[in-house]
């Protein structure tokens, strides 16, 4: 609680955290103002005696409209959140395994492969693209969504084994060494015991995943070419930049409908997020 | 986040992801072979709509094969050709700009068959087709069409600072863009990297003055003292004519500038114009009259060295890691008999020119006076890479905007003397490699 | 009690470990270690595309380092990762720190908070081009309204404003995930710890910079390393606004290396500048990851 006069709270705390609470959100209530304005609209110049930019008079949802309709904006979907969603359980299952062994097993290369598995995570897409471009022509997955399930991994595989590792370091030992005690398997106690205990973490990485390749760009824009294969943000950014014009109603509902699964899987699991940020940062 | 709205949330948005999802159509598998045809996003989107609705329907009742079009902005054209050829697959038929096919070309299916025959048929195709479509060993591509670069300007304006016809020469047209600039009514030019409006600026501009990249012999002669003269002009007409946010433009700032009234002339297609035809009621001048009525085009002005202009020319490249060559070569067959291309070309309304000579005929020139300086595009202009032939090095050169660098370097504040030598040396870079 | 052959083997650490470890070293070597190691051959090599080209050494490397606009992205890249980072810790900790504090929407507000980066960056970076355009900025028509300017803003067609204009988006996009992680620092710090720092007479200051600050920094330092891996290898940020414009003055490596590599076509080049940002970016880590090793043996 803040002690002293009220204008203090005021100053020092209300008006900051409004500021940051508009600054942070505004281009969003923007893109919601710009996919519900009429075209007229939409195109005066900033200097024009109408230019109204908050608000608009006659909210249309042609935009709308016309992207689920004109576009396939929809296969994207689909193909993006196949994309993600297999990805992110591929990651999550080698993310996990990992983790634990690094984490909990002693054994001789323990330190070594787990800086490499770091050291993965620092090279740069911009290198491994035409190598990976190769790769998938030689295995004819060119242009296909596989293309990108199978090279997502590359980059979700470290950030998930890293987040694992911290989360299963603060998880006590003897918990194992009751449970082999109490006769169980090496694996067992993995499985039975330590997982489930790990579920928040295990979730907070699997959003990650899922949010890291909804966002992904590079491989989706270099691997795909058919417009039916497409993922939302290359779709949106390659298809609804028409000759002379910038199709922005469009543009910002695509933007828009292509940030809602996200924001739905986060909104399921933001407790974890949170919680899953303070058990990796401990380790 | 309490229980109760977080579901009226989830209920809310999964309905709403549910609906979009619906609309999705399943993807039907096609058992006969499927050309992918892709070509930039067309400036003149009727003609794209024809193709998609009409045309190519034919087209697959005609040659039995399905054609996919896929339209992309053109600045992501090249990046989309590398991308295809490196991971083996990708769209069959290719459209590419200027000298690019050159660049592609070990990439490229041998064309001269299909080429050969509508060259033939069609009047004889113009040099800047030739040159920039055949190598010597092999024909690269089938040349499609030569977009005419004109200044567009709003006659009535430039009547208002005195020219009654448009400027002839760079000096003119720095004054008449000084008067118009002090009225808010600047000229408007991109400078940035852009594959249009930018270099059909820069090479004619340098040229005008005497400079170019290469002499006839291949040797490098950028760094020169004409080079330096048109480096010099530029940098003051920039700042007292153009809207100096030209530098960050791409081919369709200047396009929406235009319309909405704020630049007073541009390089550019007939794009602008067309569109201004197409929705009469939304473009208006400050009079209230139909900015058609006020658009007319010109050459750009002549300089010291004589007056050049530089068209953005298009070609088809058929793919070798394409599957359906035979079927590709098909369809570029037919979209090119005379019967067929005459329907695209009509709907262009005069912003392609055809790349043969037949068409110069075809009464659609005589519609629109408006249109008349466009007819010739094809027969004038020069490649990149002059004096010496269009080749790999010359299309290099262009996609890394080398000569229009130059300019934007010294408009920003570099001195003509490091702008020139700057590019002189990365074109000799170029020229000397392997 | 009885085992199967396959429990007592996984009894071993080691083997245990080998086998959990596997799926992930499959996918890592096939499709990183084997690529870098092509990546490395390509930037050795004239590859264009289309054509492969054959063994030049380090021909590529001395070409690079003479072209101005490689140094340009590579001091871009630096200028724009320190500047950045700086300012996401600055802003994410304040944040933080208000964030911590107890208020009515509370929740509802940590939540949306996260919005900007949690949204496709491609998405809301082309609502922030749409607010930049010259021709229709929103910001544009505030300043002028406000009477700041009379003529229009260059946000992306300056070369100077350019820059400043991608840091601020990059910016608005991390400092909601430096708050988070940051608040989740704060939180696991004892309140009693305040408590008897406030007793002992400490201020606000001294009680932030003396309790919270040390207690922070191996949050801190972990979020700071994440987060400048992440941009120094920005690419989506850069192509969506500018594309590496106005003449060059936004590159980054990634960007650069992109239009050389898949919009020129040279690929040997365009390896060459991606793998010219590996060693800095090694350095960067390694330097930050003895520093976080300094500090936790403090």
């Amino acid at each position: 609680m803040i002690e002293g006069a009220r204008w203090k709270k005021w100053v020092w705390f209300y008006l900051p955290l409004g500021s940051f609470i508009v600054a942070l959100l505004f281009p969003f209530y923007w893109m919601v103002v710009t996919t519900v304005r009429p075209d007229g609209e939409l195109y005066r110049p900033w200097n024009h005696p109408l230019y109204s930019p908050f608000w608009t008079s006659h909210p249309t949802l042609d935009h709308v409209r016309n992207l689920l309709t004109e576009t396939l904006f929809s296969t994207w979907m689909w193909n993006t959140m196949l994309i993600a969603f297999v990805a992110t359980l591929i990651s999550l299952f080698c993310g996990v395994i990992a983790g634990y062994a690094l984490a909990r097993l002693t054994f001789r290369w323990a330190g070594i492969l787990g800086t490499a598995i770091f050291v993965t995570y620092l090279v740069p897409q911009t290198l491994l693209f035409i190598p990976l471009a190769e790769i998938i022509r030689d295995y004819h997955i060119g242009d296909t969504p596989w293309a990108l399930i199978l090279t997502y991994p590359t980059f979700l595989i470290p950030f998930c084994t890293w987040l694992m590792m911290g989360y299963f370091k603060a998880i006590p030992k003897e918990l194992e060494e009751c449970a082999r005690i109490d006769g169980a398997a090496r694996w067992q106690a993995m499985v039975y015991i330590i997982l489930p205990i790990a579920v928040p973490g295990i979730l907070s990485a699997g959003i990650f995943a899922f949010t890291l390749s909804w966002n992904e760009f590079i491989y989706a824009l270099v691997f795909l070419s058919s417009p039916e294969q497409k993922t939302v943000p290359v779709g949106v950014t390659s298809e609804l930049i028409r000759g002379d014009v910038f199709f922005w109603g469009a543009l910002m509902a695509g933007a828009l409908i292509g940030s809602i699964p996200v924001a739905i899987v986060y909104s399921f699991f933001v407790e974890h997020y949170v919680a899953g940020m303070t058990g990796s940062v401990k380790g | 986040m309490s229980r109760f709205t977080r579901r009226k949330f989830l209920q809310a948005s999964g309905a709403g992801l549910a609906g979009i999802l619906a609309t999705h159509q399943a993807p039907s598998f096609a058992q006969q072979s499927t050309v992918h045809w892709i070509k930039w996003n067309d400036f003149v989107p009727a003609s794209d709509e024809l193709l998609r609705k009409q045309m190519l329907p034919e087209a697959m009742k005609a040659i039995g094969a399905k054609i996919t079009l896929e339209t992309v902005n053109g600045n992501d054209l090249q990046p989309r050709v590398t991308s295809a050829i490196q991971s083996g697959s990708g769209p069959d038929v290719f459209m590419l700009f200027n000298n690019h096919p050159h660049i592609y070309g070990a990439s490229a299916v041998d064309v001269s068959d299909v080429a050969e025959a509508i060259g033939k048929a069609q009047g004889g195709y113009y040099n800047v087709a030739k040159a920039n479509t055949q190598d010597g060993k092999k024909t690269l591509s089938v040349p499609w069409a030569v977009i005419g670069a004109m200044t567009s300007y709003r006659k009535s304006w430039f009547e208002e600072v005195g020219y009654n016809e448009f400027p002839k020469t760079w000096q003119e047209y720095h004054d008449a863009g000084k008067k118009l600039k002090a009225k808010g009514r600047p000229l408007g030019q991109t400078l940035g990297h852009t594959f249009g409006d930018a270099p059909t600026f820069s090479y004619p501009y340098l040229w005008s003055w005497g400079g170019k990249e290469v002499d006839e012999k291949g040797k490098v002669v950028l760094d020169s003292k004409e080079t330096l003269e048109s480096v010099k002009f530029m940098q003051a007409f920039w700042k007292d004519s153009f809207d100096e946010g030209g530098l960050a433009w791409d081919d369709t700032n200047n396009n929406r500038a235009f319309l909405s009234g704020t630049i007073s002339a541009t390089l550019n297609g007939a794009s602008i114009y067309i569109e201004t035809l197409r929705k009469p009621d939304q473009y208006k001048t400050e009079k209230d009259r139909p900015m058609k009525e006020d658009i007319r085009h010109s050459p750009l002005p002549r300089g010291p060295k004589g007056q050049f202009g530089f068209h953005l020319f298009q070609s088809h490249m058929v793919m070798q890691y394409s599957k359906n060559q035979k079927a590709a070569k098909e369809f570029l067959k037919w979209i090119h008999t005379p019967a067929n291309y005459e329907k695209w070309f009509v709907s262009q309304k005069g912003y392609s020119t055809p790349p043969a000579a037949m068409w110069e005929k075809h009464k659609m020139w005589d519609e629109d006076p408006v249109m008349a300086p466009f007819k010739i595009a094809g027969k004038l202009g020069l490649s990149p890479g002059y004096a010496g032939p269009p080749n790999r090095k010359s299309a290099e050169v262009l996609t890394k905007y080398i000569v229009t660098d130059m300019y934007a370097k010294a408009v920003q504040g570099m001195s003509p003397q490091e702008a020139v030598k700057w590019a002189a040396g990365e074109v000799q870079k170029i020229y000397s490699g392997a | 009690m009885q085992r199967g052959p396959i429990s007592r083997a996984l009894e071993r650490e080691d083997t245990l470990a080998f086998w959990l470890l596997a799926p992930t070293l499959v996918i890592l070597t096939l499709f990183i270690a084997y690529p870098f190691a092509r990546g490395v051959w390509l930037a050795l090599s004239n590859a264009t595309v289309g054509e492969p080209g054959h063994y030049i050494g380090l021909a590529n490397f001395e070409k690079i380092f003479a072209d101005s606009i490689f140094r340009t992205a590579a001091w871009n890249t630096i200028v724009y990762t320190a500047v950045t980072t700086v300012f996401k810790l600055a802003l994410g900790l304040w944040l933080a720190l208000l964030l911590n504090r107890h208020f009515r929407g509370k929740s509802w507000v940590r939540a949306f908070i996260l919005l900007p980066f949690i949204i496709p960056t491609v998405l809301s970076t082309l609502a922030w081009k749409w607010m930049f355009d010259p021709t229709f900025s929103v910001f544009n028509w505030l300043f002028w309204k406000l009477h700041i300017i009379d003529s229009r803003i260059n946000w992306l067609g300056d070369p100077d404003l350019a820059m400043a204009s991608i840091m601020a988006v990059n910016v608005w996009r991390g400092v909601p995930f430096y708050a988070i992680s940051l608040l989740a620092g704060l939180q696991t710090i004892n309140p009693d710890l305040h408590e008897a720092a406030a007793i002992d007479g400490a201020n606000r200051w001294n009680r932030f910079w003396h309790v919270t600050w040390p207690l922070l920094l191996p949050v801190t330092m972990v979020v700071v390393l994440f987060s400048v891996i992440q941009t120094f290898a920005d690419f989506q940020l850069v192509y969506v606004l500018t594309g590496g414009g106005p003449a060059n003055a936004t590159h980054l490596f990634a960007t650069y290396a992109y239009q050389i590599g898949i919009g020129t076509g040279l690929l040997s080049e365009g390896a060459a500048i991606s793998l010219a940002m590996f060693p800095a970016l090694l350095l960067v880590v390694v330097f930050q990851l003895w520093y976080i090793r300094k500090v936790e043996n403090r």
